[in-house]
């Protein structure tokens, strides 16, 4: 049974523990990532408290009932999920299937919730998943109207309210919650997202060629070039924010999205990549590429793993009129 | 001649998709390209007998998953397709 009272978080990283701390010897400020994200630490909280509430609200039907045995599902913890159903070989419109499950012998995420329909009530229900870390960006899909992945987003165990799971909105459906991303995917191979130079590496030292066998060496970067990327790189490909944009919606086909303009930015401050210019100028001539964006900032709002393409977007915007100054 | 009937934009694509097929067999083998044309001729009739003809929706999910298959068809590196029947 899984422990479902809310856990201790006041670790090491939230500066308790001052032995603690000189036994780490001041190494977690030189690997900031060990401190853990702020929004991870709020989701994990998220998820503990919606946990121990579930415990809490098991706890009080118990003693509702003084004792006696169960029933086969307990009233308290079942919650409605209403899943948007459409297969193509089967004719009708698509419609909202609901499924009750029981958050207490559910794990606490949602896709947790979409293994256990799928694996117990229904087995055609059809979704994205790979990882169940987050890291992948499959299993993408609208939960209660905002856009996120099914696997990091914590069930809202408030068992009064049904919740809504649809897949991302205005792209074409597939099956079930799948949809068509090639659309998405065209976008950003259209970026040219790969290390353009112009000219080659500096040679190795002779000892370096001598371990690795060869005079090539390799495109340096200081640790503060390096923390430029920081932010631009972690992009999953998941689609929520290029689904979340307005401007993106009305025209999918010119305006390249969130998604694709952040990671054109990465490129664009990479220090290795020697096209920078030429990459921005790519993006501001075709008008629709880059500009399309209305600074609507629904992307940041609903990343997954708390990106800021609308500030990427804007730094390139900046990037395109100094240079067109200059 | 007779006076051809006006297309519809749903029928146009469908035409345009069916185009695309033969023409993109032209470039195999000759063996090959009979049994493509004689696969896409197949599906695109049985479809056009089976589908009604207002399910815009099936209609339009049948192009898009076309169009997929014609890009991957167009590929220099495939040299051909085959279908398989599966009896349930």
């Amino acid at each position: 049974m899984l422990r479902r009272t809310l856990p201790a978080l006041r670790s090491v990283k939230d500066g308790v523990g001052g032995a603690a701390r000189q036994a780490v010897k001041g190494e977690a400020q030189h690997f900031p990532s060990l401190r853990g994200h702020p929004a991870a630490r709020a989701n994990a909280r998220e998820a503990a408290e919606g946990q121990a509430r579930l415990a809490a609200a098991e706890e009080e039907e118990e003693r509702r009932r003084g004792g006696r045995p169960a029933p086969a599902a307990a009233a308290a913890t079942v919650k409605e999920f209403q899943v948007y159903r459409w297969n193509p070989d089967s004719p009708g419109r698509p419609f909202l299937q609901s499924y009750f499950v029981d958050l207490a012998a559910c794990g606490p995420m949602v896709l947790d919730v979409l293994v256990k329909i799928k694996s117990e009530h229904d087995s055609t229900l059809a979704f994205r998943r790979s990882c169940r870390e987050g890291i992948c960006g499959s299993c993408s899909m609208s939960i209660d109207g905002v856009n996120t992945v099914a696997c990091l987003k914590p069930v809202d165990t408030d068992t009064s309210r049904a919740s809504m799971i649809t897949p991302l909105p205005h792209m074409y459906v597939v099956k079930d919650l799948v949809v068509d991303l090639t659309n998405f995917y065209q976008q950003y191979k259209s970026i040219e997202p790969w290390l353009k130079t112009k000219r080659p590496p500096p040679p190795a030292s002779a000892e370096e060629a001598g371990a690795r066998g060869t005079a090539r060496g390799e495109h340096r970067q200081s640790p503060a070039q390096r923390k430029k990327l920081d932010g631009l790189y972690e992009c999953i490909l998941c689609a929520c924010c290029s689904t979340a944009c307005p401007s993106y919606w009305w025209n999918s086909e010119e305006f390249l999205g969130p998604a694709a303009l952040l990671h054109a930015y990465r490129w664009v401050s990479d220090s290795r990549d020697d096209y920078g210019e030429e990459r921005v100028q790519a993006l501001a001539e075709g008008w629709d590429k880059m500009y399309r964006c209305r600074m609507i900032k629904s992307c940041t709002a609903t990343c997954p793993k708390s990106l800021d393409p609308s500030a990427a977007i804007s730094a390139m915007k900046a990037l395109h009129q100094l240079r067109k100054a200059a | 001649m007779a006076s051809r009937p006006k297309l519809s934009g749903i029928q146009r694509q469908v035409l345009a998709l069916y185009r695309g097929f033969l023409r993109t067999a032209r470039q195999k083998a000759p063996e090959e390209r009979h049994r493509i044309e004689a696969v896409v001729s197949v599906e695109f009739r049985e479809n056009a007998r089976n589908v009604d003809r207002r399910n815009f929706v099936y209609i339009e999910y049948l192009l898009r998953r076309g169009k997929r298959q014609l890009e991957q068809l167009k590929n220099p590196d495939i040299t051909g397709l085959s279908t398989l029947e599966v009896n349930k």
